[in-house]
């Protein structure tokens, strides 16, 4: 330990810092209520399933990249080899797939162990 | 400057002081048993008050910075309130302030065992730690919100808190480039991130706690409530003989002569071996004028 010299401080003239109950008390019940609150809340955004994504299940797609965006939904791939009549119900049904109306939704079962 | 109080050289930690000095390496290992993952990743979907990353194969909890950031991402996309993640950083930090930074969080701690390396210390001057709000408002909320405003989700941001961080460096990069280089795929983490980790190492022998001094968001953040939190430093002027045995060992570099509840206060208590400060609860007014007096 390196002795810091102690400056010319009088200690009577010290304020010394006692703290208020209630301000930190009033927060920290905010706080015990959000908590609760977060705990049951029910998002905006939906799951992949069909359901609406609670809070917990959104935080915890942040941890396993369980968030799913419109463009990262990949299309069916062509058919392969050279049936005509294949390439043409696949061409029908790309043309019958609705752009998706969602814009981000929860994919609950993500398990990616780094999303960065 | 020569100190003019006689015998302040040798003057010895108290009691307390000394107990706390003992305790808190345990205090901060005991914690490890609630980070890294008894409860497997059953509760990957609540924000802890630590700074650990939440991609570490041992980590029980979400990340808050991660979770912050992800949230300031997804804002164009769809809104949301972080009920969860302002509720457990709200009441972590109203009951105790950094309480959470000094003996309980993980990252904290492998610094203080790397500060132990014996190696002479260099100390920042205070005014670096604004940097922590620059971080926080910066890289944790305004750049995540922007780039998510130009369509760039969270994961695919280049520049962001998650690739920078030392924590995820090594709790979640490491481990897994390791396991591909044993395995004989590579090195998969960046050249920066790893660089980023070299640097963290290093600069851990030469300041004492250097991430939580100059850059965590998180602490930052929670020494926020320092000033008004329910657990606190309090003064007492007749013990103090002016020794400034609080200021010499203050491992961070706090002026706790002249302020002690102070935004650079991580909270880790080595300031009360002197016997002038004292950690305490607030009390509500009535309890305290009813209490009877203190005999010592």
């Amino acid at each position: 330990m390196r002795h810091v010299p102690q400056p010319p401080l009088v200690p009577a003239l010290r304020n010394v810092e006692r703290h208020d109950f209630w301000p930190g008390f009033i927060a920290a019940l905010i706080g015990i209520i959000l908590t609760f609150c977060g705990a049951r809340h029910l998002t905006g955004v939906d799951t992949v399933d069909g359901g609406t994504a609670t809070e917990t299940q959104l935080v915890k797609a942040f941890s396993f990249d369980g968030l799913q965006y419109p463009d990262q939904v990949a299309p069916p791939p062509p058919p392969r080899g050279n049936d005509p009549e294949a390439l043409e119900r696949w061409a029908r049904q790309a043309r019958n797939t609705e752009a998706p109306t969602w814009k981000v939704r929860v994919d609950t079962a993500a398990k990616t162990p780094c999303p960065t | 400057m020569e100190c003019t109080v006689p015998e302040c050289k040798q003057r010895q930690p108290t009691e307390l002081g000394r107990k706390l000095k003992r305790w808190r390496p345990w205090v901060q290992a005991g914690f490890l048993g609630v980070w890294l993952a008894p409860l497997g990743q059953w509760l990957h979907g609540i924000p802890s008050c630590v700074f650990h990353c939440y991609s570490c194969p041992l980590s029980s909890f979400a990340c808050p910075i991660g979770v912050m950031a992800n949230y300031a991402a997804l804002t164009p996309v769809a809104f949301e309130v972080p009920y969860l993640l302002l509720g457990v950083l709200l009441f972590v930090g109203a009951v105790s302030g950094s309480l959470a930074c000094g003996w309980a969080c993980p990252f904290g701690f492998l610094q203080d065992l790397l500060g132990k390396i014996p190696i002479r210390k260099v100390s920042p001057p205070a005014w670096v730690g604004h940097f922590r709000y620059v971080v926080l408002v910066g890289l944790v909320i305004l750049l995540p919100l922007i780039l998510g405003f130009k369509g760039i989700p969270y994961g695919d941001q280049i520049i962001s808190i998650c690739r920078l961080c030392p924590a995820g460096a090594l709790e979640a990069g490491l481990p897994t480039s390791t396991q591909s280089l044993m395995a004989g795929t590579g090195w998969p983490m960046s050249w920066f991130k790893t660089l980023i980790l070299v640097a963290f190492f290093g600069s851990a022998l030469f300041v004492n706690r250097p991430w939580c001094r100059i850059f965590c968001p998180l602490g930052g953040l929670l020494a926020l409530f320092n000033r008004f939190s329910l657990f606190h430093l309090r003064f007492k002027p007749s013990e103090c003989v002016e020794c400034n045995l609080c200021r010499s060992r203050c491992p961070m570099g706090v002026n706790v002569d002249q302020k002690v509840n102070v935004s650079g206060c991580i909270r880790c208590l080595e300031c009360s071996t002197c016997g002038a400060l004292e950690p305490c609860f607030a009390v509500p007014k009535e309890t305290a004028k009813s209490a009877p007096p203190s005999q010592t």
